[in-house]
């Protein structure tokens, strides 16, 4: 029985999951049954982990030792071995931090060898995340390293990292909401990786970093910080509609819109457009003038799509108030998602079938090679 | 929506020229329509390499420019380096991999990946797999050298001597022979990863990470692992049948897309009588019991020899110890990924299935902690 071909394999069916239901035609997200919009405003990170992980929401004593095996392995010592900070070092200042993770995950993966992935690597890679972003951060900056404070939860301690110093409520508490939005997401590319991966029974750092590969991609991880630069070029909320007719005259994409699964507006992006709205004012009056054009503009091109908002385009404006730099969105939707896939691949293990798909052949029929010395 | 194939066993996931494998007439064939064995008895790995990424094989001067690309790309960047000092030297070969190209790749912004990201990406694998071999062995860092092909070259940095020249020359036919074989679970991940607009290297370390599976790039070991354990030829009947019984699989016998015999393993078979005369005679006697034996248990099912099989004897006889033969998988394996990759860019669209949803009713209200 051979399929036929669906180009990107659109619809077709690679895995059975308990993790998460991308319920595209009524816009809903749904993490083991819950809807994501009753997760994001009261849970934090670590509920929402051990959700995706255990399959439930964690009782006060589950969520306090997973809070503590999470201090355990964010610890400087744990999170960045002498050879991940070794590597960490190696690496030029100006490197491309979705680079770095991916080879101090990578580095970091060397001590588990072939282990097969459990939860408490799953937890120890997830933690150890942001230790390796902050640190790198503050390499490049020329800044000594901040060691995590046992005190804090997983978005502050990020922060607090990166910065030396505790953030506002107000911006943990977003941060908070952010990770929780994006920690999984159905069969998506890099989380679809991490299963391949997972399925010829390699290590969880493979998976990962297989993952981080994939989410570096302009048309997955990548685009929060392309929806930044083409709004920098915008510049101001008046420009919005000479600049996007002008931009479509050349075809060039508008950053941020449209979803392979959603026909209607993402649950996320509604949650992250309202926290853009409160926290970073200047960044929405420009944004929701480029959303309405741009959304206005392709309809005018293809009514029949539906094309709405993704959860990209207002993730920049609240990473953005957070006070990341653009180069820090992608790798801080790894922090998010790293959950997700950690997940994906416990799963995958659980029940596993090597995926191996096949390949329709468009080349030439068989023939003979001509030696060397009878070519050109 | 289509039913769920486990799998995606029999899921067309790629268009592809690169390589076809025509499992019921149990043929492999490479870009351009080459059958694998008329493939392997007249190129080299450059030249095979050079046929995956451009669709033709090149002529004199094609082939000198490539291999002249090849020599000025083997060498190690101090951030690669760096990240190669930093492990310990007992670090599995493949973690060593892994980290090191993904160093050697980093950079400052992301780029489409290139023809020539793709012959530098080659040419370094070789420097990276021996100098593991010699971190492993307490030994000093060979530097590549000019005048070598890439076989000769990864023979010369993990000894330090040179190799004779049917050494060089099994290598080279193991390099052509597992180059490309359709979409396999690593190319597939390349692919994957290829398809959201990463760059060059992201894509081979996602595929370093797959190839390290144990049903994947991993059963090359396995099967050199039951030879081991076998020993000798007079042992091979008593140990099969024992493993039988206790319902564990022969590594090197079976594959999901061959009905008939694999030629790949057809031609390491012939050749493994040269390279490793001694391993050859128990390898010999042990794939005719176990094929009888499975045969015998499910005659309903194709059970041929496959690649990883032959291979380890091969390799066995090249001088590689197998602890690097998932690496030396990936030496030849790195210009199949790198023409795939290459291939896709010309029609890129994010590859994102979909899923059966198992979990329970959504909907549900998320109770309190305190409540919990």
């Amino acid at each position: 029985m051979t399929s036929e071909y669906v180009p990107g394999l659109e619809g077709i069916v690679a895995a059975q999951t308990a993790i998460s239901l991308v319920d595209g035609a009524n816009g809903r997200l749904v993490y083991r049954g819950y809807v994501i919009a009753d997760l994001a405003e009261d849970m934090s990170f670590e509920e929402v982990a051990h959700l995706l992980w255990y399959g439930r929401l964690p009782t006060r004593a589950e969520l306090d030792s997973l809070t503590l095996e999470l201090a355990a392995s964010r610890a400087a010592s744990r999170a960045l071995t002498p050879p991940a900070m070794a590597t960490l070092q190696a690496l030029p200042k100006d490197t491309d931090p979705m680079d770095v993770l991916r080879s101090v995950v990578s580095v970091q993966g060397i001590e588990h060898k072939l282990e097969r992935p459990t939860i408490p690597l799953a937890i120890h890679a997830t933690a150890s995340f942001p230790t390796i972003l902050a640190a790198f951060h503050r390499q490049r900056h020329g800044l000594e390293g901040v060691k995590p404070r046992a005190d804090l939860a997983h978005a502050a301690n990020y922060l607090y990292m990166l910065n030396g110093e505790e953030s506002p409520p107000e911006l943990v508490r977003a941060l908070n909401t952010y990770l929780v939005l994006l920690a999984d997401h159905g069969m998506n590319a890099s989380t679809f990786t991490a299963r391949v991966i997972a399925s010829t029974d390699s290590d969880l750092a493979s998976c990962l970093v297989g993952a981080i590969g994939a989410l570096k991609g302009p048309a997955h991880g990548g685009a929060p910080s392309q929806v930044m630069d083409q709004l920098e070029q915008i510049g101001t909320p008046e420009n919005a509609e000479p600049w996007m007719r002008a931009a479509r005259k050349r075809k060039v994409r508008f950053m941020g819109f449209g979803h392979r699964v959603y026909r209607t507006y993402d649950p996320r992006a509604r949650i992250l457009k309202a926290m853009c709205e409160r926290l970073n004012p200047t960044f929405y009056a420009l944004a929701s003038k480029v959303e309405e054009t741009a959304l206005m503009i392709l309809h005018e091109e293809h009514p029949e799509r539906p094309q709405a908002t993704n959860v990209e385009f207002y993730s920049a404006g609240v990473l953005q108030a957070i006070g990341l730099p653009k180069e820090f969105f992608p790798p801080t939707f790894a922090v998010s998602r790293a959950a997700g896939w950690t997940a994906h691949v416990l799963e995958q293990v659980a029940n596993n079938r090597l995926i191996r798909p096949q390949s329709e052949y468009i080349g030439p029929e068989p023939r003979r090679p001509v030696p060397l010395a009878e070519r050109g | 929506m289509p039913e769920f194939s486990p799998g995606l066993e029999g899921v067309v996931a790629a268009e592809t020229a690169v390589s076809e494998v025509d499992g019921a007439n149990g043929r492999l064939i490479y870009r351009g329509g080459y059958l694998i064995e008329d493939l392997a008895a007249v190129a080299t790995f450059e030249e095979a390499a050079y046929l995956l990424w451009n669709g033709e094989l090149p002529d004199k001067r094609e082939l000198d420019d490539l291999r002249h690309k090849m020599s000025a790309a083997r060498r190690l960047k101090d951030a690669a380096r760096g990240a190669l000092t930093s492990m310990d030297p007992a670090t599995d070969p493949m973690d060593t991999l892994r980290t090191v190209v993904s160093a050697q790749g980093a950079a400052k912004t992301l780029t489409k990946p290139t023809l020539d990201e793709a012959i530098a990406l080659v040419a370094v694998v070789p420097t990276i797999v021996a100098a593991s071999h010699r971190r492993q062995k307490g030994l000093d860092l060979v530097e590549p050298r000019d005048e070598l092909g890439h076989a000769a070259n990864l023979l010369w940095m993990k000894e330090g001597t040179e190799a004779s020249a049917d050494r060089v020359h099994w290598l080279d036919t193991y390099l052509v022979l597992l180059a490309d074989h359709g979409l396999n679970a690593s190319t597939f991940t390349a692919r994957v990863i290829a398809s959201t607009g990463s760059d060059l290297t992201s894509c081979v370390v996602g595929a370093i990470g797959a190839l390290k599976g144990p049903a994947h790039g991993g059963a090359t070991y396995a099967a050199r692992t039951m030879l081991d354990k076998i020993g000798s030829a007079d042992n091979a009947e008593a140990w099969l049948q024992d493993q039988h019984a206790k319902h564990a699989r022969f590594p090197g016998f079976g594959h999901r897309v061959y009905r008939t015999y694999d030629p790949r393993a057809k031609i390491l078979r012939e050749l493994a009588k040269a390279a490793a005369p001694e391993l050859q005679k128990t390898a010999e006697h042990t794939e005719e019991v176990a094929l009888r034996i499975l045969h015998e248990a499910h005659p309903e099912r194709p059970n041929a020899t496959n690649v990883d099989f032959w291979a380890s004897v091969v390799l066995t006889g090249v001088g590689i110890p197998k602890e690097l033969f998932t690496c030396v998988f990936a030496t030849s394996r790195v210009a199949g990924w790198t023409a795939h990759v290459l291939e896709s860019l010309t029609d890129l669209r994010i590859i994102r299935p979909a899923s059966i949803w198992k979990g329970p009713q959504p909907g549900t209200k998320p109770v309190p902690i305190n409540s919990r």
